[in-house]
């Protein structure tokens, strides 16, 4: 028992593996990696001493902490490893089959799909593909017979892996890729996309979906654009743009409750209303019909666009916005009781309503949050555009849905939490910047995006047979 | 075994009474629609929803929460494919057509099944990657609209007649759908999306069930692909998004369960035809520059409505038992045929005498154009409608008596008769191949 409690605190805010060999080890992987990040950062040229080392110290720092956690993973497995010994020596070919079998299908899919692709595309026969493919293979072997290791994070395990791997591959193949322009694009991306999975996020932790997020992002650009123009303060009408997202949330949830199985459809009907009775809002007492012209003021443009400054360092605050929220979101989760009831509920809602956890109160604040940060979204994408355009959210439509299943949140509920989107929201964004940079159009993006969300969910996603569930 | 299927109808309450609603407003508002050329043409423009919706019905039937997103742009798909193979002259007979457009529609669903059996992951997300890999594909094949259908289709979107060969399908389908009803493999289809666990038990083998319902989806998917298909005349890969949305609300208003095991082809239809008399009606007001956005928020407002609705069915037909849908339906189908003869009549009594002494009863009462106005064309139907309409008329005799027969047997065996529809099937296109010494199953036919 008390080993079970040392290890819980092992696995607290910085995690300590128990032998020290381990930990300098780490430290010494941490200061070569912020090394050559130092060495990258100088020779840039563009960017400030300040903000190098700045940059250089965090990373160190997360790298640490992020090596220490692994460690501690893998001390936990290989003292529960020592106790199960495996027997079975007969038939040996067949469980080496039975075992890789997955791995060994998606190897042989992804070598057809490259021999495809180098046979159909000229400009893609090159060395550097060849080397990005190799790479590829290898991570998948990485991630199945590594992954193993990982109880819990495992989703979240492949999705590092992947993201890595992905970085590591359009560096080599992509000319600035790494440029602190790029990678400032990349994170500001991110930033909308991540605020945008919030609320999906917390809705499939309750087994729901929301798909009036594109709608309540779009209704929420033009709403406040033309509540600008019609001479409303700005920050009350940001103030009053959110509240109604909210209001729009509650309606969601209230109307879904007691049609869990439909939140789908219930909630895609709400997305059209809000969207066709805003434009028609919007356009009562004007000749551009559904179309705001305004100018956005300057302090939103600041918050989102491309060039805007947080306290005089070079990246817009949206990024710092995304980050506390994910921060709070993750540690909030896990350390709040309203998080673990969340989790409880998503469980199993019976034995959660046995100790007391109102269902009603939980589903319907979920909706709320999904609406509130949908419309933030749409008030954020308007500072980034500078105009507004009700189509603003319909790339959301499916792209939330994407980063929390690729993520690693189970639509089921109970399962997962933010931080997995937000390594689902990045993968999404890099992979996006990687097929921009080789010069993919848009319609093979979305061909790519969905074939890749299947391979990933199937790593970590499965359901179990009808056999098992009897 | 009765009260249950009653109980499942009482779902059907709240499309009938929306349909009696929608079609009397849509006879007042836009009487043009009781001509032959406005049933027509509504024949045609609702065909591809409908056919959609059963697609979608068949997946819903059949458990696990799946609602295929992807049907939509599976649909697009197969238009764009058709649409770029005949413009490059490779499918001018329309057997090679349909082989194609089926053999399409059934390859992307039994991979959707085979992913879903064997790899296991939860139908919304195949049908979500197969949404965005579609939706992808359709831009790189076709990247705007255009093309051009087939020839032999060009004749079917005119929507001047009511007997067009887009009837034909839909009749088919529909018919297809209820000769499927009276085989053991639908009830363990049922049984399967109702209660897996219990059906797998029970020794229903659920894999290949499974399989067989993204089949049948496969088909009607393609089936809506050719009638959207000579519906636009060409091809449009960016319309998937938009059917997919409609014809999920058209599967939730003819009532189908979601979480499966409830649902046929006549909630589905219903759902699909309100769905389209509610733009209809809509396009009959006049909202100016805010029509778009009018409809959008009606479909949202009806659709959200509808399902509240479908909460409280159980409520309501606990106190109005007494009232069986297809009395209902009956009632207000008799109500409405009312209104609509008398808005397709009422000029015909007000305004000139010599109509009615000249027209024949039938001319009115059977929507029939009165011959003297074709000056040229002495019969109204051609002779491939007669065909077509002969046609249909056998099949809906064939399936009425099999249904017959098989409740008068008491059996839930139709295998003889599913037998004898292959055969005719493939002596029909033995027949068709020897009539015609053109035909030529693949080539540039010109």
């Amino acid at each position: 028992m008390s080993e079970l409690q040392t290890d819980r605190a092992r696995f607290a805010l910085l995690p300590i593996p128990r032998s020290i060999a381990l930990v300098w080890l780490n430290v010494v992987l941490s200061l070569i990696v912020a090394a050559i990040g130092l060495g990258v950062g100088f020779s840039q040229g563009k960017l400030a001493a300040q903000e190098v080392i700045l940059f250089t110290v965090l990373l160190a720092a997360v790298l640490f902490i992020l090596l220490n956690y692994v460690a501690v993973v893998f001390e936990a497995r290989a003292a529960a490893g020592d106790q199960e010994q495996t027997d079975a020596e007969s038939g040996r070919i067949r469980g080496l089959w039975q075992q890789n079998r997955v791995m060994i299908i998606a190897m042989a899919g992804l070598l057809i799909l490259y021999l495809l692709i180098t046979a159909g595309v000229p400009e893609f026969r090159s060395i550097k593909n060849l080397i990005a493919f190799l790479v590829l293979e290898l991570i998948l072997v990485f991630a199945f017979k590594v992954s193993g290791y990982f109880a819990d994070g495992r989703s979240a395990f492949i999705g590092l892996i992947v993201l890595f791997a992905l970085i590591v591959i359009s560096s080599f193949s992509i000319e600035g890729f790494l440029s602190a322009s790029n990678v400032r694009a990349i994170l500001l991306f991110a930033a909308f996309l991540g605020i945008a999975s919030i609320g999906q996020t917390m809705v499939a932790l309750l087994g729901g979906l929301d798909l009036s997020i594109p709608f309540v992002i779009g209704s929420s650009n033009i709403a406040l654009l033309f509540l600008i123009t019609v001479g409303v303060p700005s920050y009350v009408a940001f103030g009053f743009i959110l509240v109604l997202g909210g209001i729009i949330g509650l309606l969601n949830g209230i109307m879904s409750f007691r049609l869990q199985g439909q939140a789908l459809i219930v909630t895609l009907g709400t997305g059209f209303a809000v969207a066709g009775f805003t434009q028609i809002m919007t356009s009562i007492g004007s000749q551009y019909a559904g179309n705001v012209f305004g100018t956005v003021p300057p302090w939103l443009a600041n918050l989102a666009a491309m060039n805007g400054r947080f306290f005089g360092l070079p990246f817009p605050p949206t990024i710092i916005i995304w980050v506390v929220l994910a921060i709070l979101l993750i540690v909030g989760l896990r350390i709040t009781s309203w998080g673990r009831n969340l989790y409880a509920l998503g469980g199993n809602r019976r034995s959660a309503s046995l100790i007391g956890i109102s269902e009603l109160k939980y589903w319907v604040a979920c909706y709320v949050i999904s609406g509130v940060f949908a419309a933030l979204t749409g008030c954020l994408l308007l500072g980034w555009s500078g105009g507004a355009f009700i189509g603003v959210g319909d790339p959301y439509l499916f792209t939330t849905l994407a980063a929390v299943v690729i993520g690693g949140t189970s639509l089921l509920g109970g399962n997962g939490g933010y931080g997995f989107t937000v390594i689902g929201v990045l993968v999404l964004q890099v992979l996006t910047s990687f097929l921009l940079g080789i010069g993919l159009k848009y319609e093979w993006q979305q061909f790519i995006f969905g074939l890749l969300i299947l391979p990933m969910v199937a790593l970590y996603g499965r359901s179990p047979h009808i056999r098992s569930t009897v | 075994m009765a009260k249950s299927s009653s109980s499942s109808n009482a779902y059907l309450l709240v499309p009938i009474a929306l349909i009696a609603v929608l079609l009397s407003t849509a006879v007042i508002r836009g009487p043009s629609l009781v001509t032959p050329a406005g049933i027509g043409s509504a024949i045609i423009v609702a065909a591809p929803l409908i056919l959609a919706t059963y697609a979608l019905m068949v997946l819903a039937v059949a458990g696990r929460g799946t609602v295929d997103l992807a049907v939509g742009p599976l649909l697009a798909f197969i238009n764009v494919v058709v649409v770029k193979l005949s413009t490059a002259g490779y499918l001018a007979s329309p057997i090679a057509t349909f082989i194609v457009a089926i053999g399409l529609g059934m390859a992307y669903q039994l991979l959707f099944a085979l992913i879903i059996i064997f790899v296991r992951v939860q139908p919304i997300i195949v049908a979500l990657s197969g949404f965005l890999a579609l939706t992808g594909i359709n831009l790189v094949i076709l990247p705007r609209p255009g093309g051009s259908a087939p020839e032999f289709m060009m004749s079917w979107g005119s929507g001047t007649s009511i007997f067009s060969p887009v009837l034909l399908i839909i009749v088919l389908a529909t018919l297809g759908w209820y000769l499927f009803t009276a085989t053991t493999f639908y009830s363990n289809l049922k049984m399967m999306g109702y209660d897996e666990r219990a059906a797998w038990t029970s020794g229903v083998k659920t894999d290949i069930v499974r399989i067989g319902a993204h089949l049948i989806a496969g088909i009607y998917v393609a089936l809506g692909a050719l009638c959207y298909t000579a519906l636009i005349s060409s091809g449009d890969p960016t319309q998937g998004q938009n059917m997919t949305l409609t014809a999920v609300t058209a599967l939730v208003l003819g009532g189908v369960a979601l979480s499966g095991g409830r649902g046929g082809a006549t909630g589905a239809l219903m759902g699909a035809v309100s769905l389209w008399l509610i733009g209809y009606v809509l396009a009959t007001f006049n909202f100016g520059a805010i029509q778009a956005f009018m409809t959008q928020m009606v479909y949202g407002v009806i659709l959200v409505l509808s399902l509240l609705l479908t909460l409280l069915v159980p409520v309501i037909s606990r106190y109005v038992s007494f009232i069986s849908p297809w009395s209902a339906f009956l009632v207000l189908g008799l109500v409405v045929i009312g209104v609509m003869l008398h808005v397709a009549t009422s000029g015909t009594y007000g305004g000139a005498e010599h109509h009615i002494v000249q027209g024949a009863l039938a001319d009115r009462y059977f929507l029939v154009p009165p011959a003297r106005f074709g000056g040229n064309a002495g019969k109204f139907v051609s002779g491939t409608q007669w065909m077509a309409l002969l046609a249909g008329l056998a099949a809906i005799a064939f399936v009425a008596t099999a249904r017959l027969i098989n409740a008068e047997g008491g059996a839930r065996s139709m295998g003889l008769f599913l037998y004898i529809v292959v055969a005719v099937l493939i002596l029909a296109l033995f027949a068709a191949a020897v009539i015609q010494p053109e035909f030529r199953l693949l080539g540039r036919g010109g």
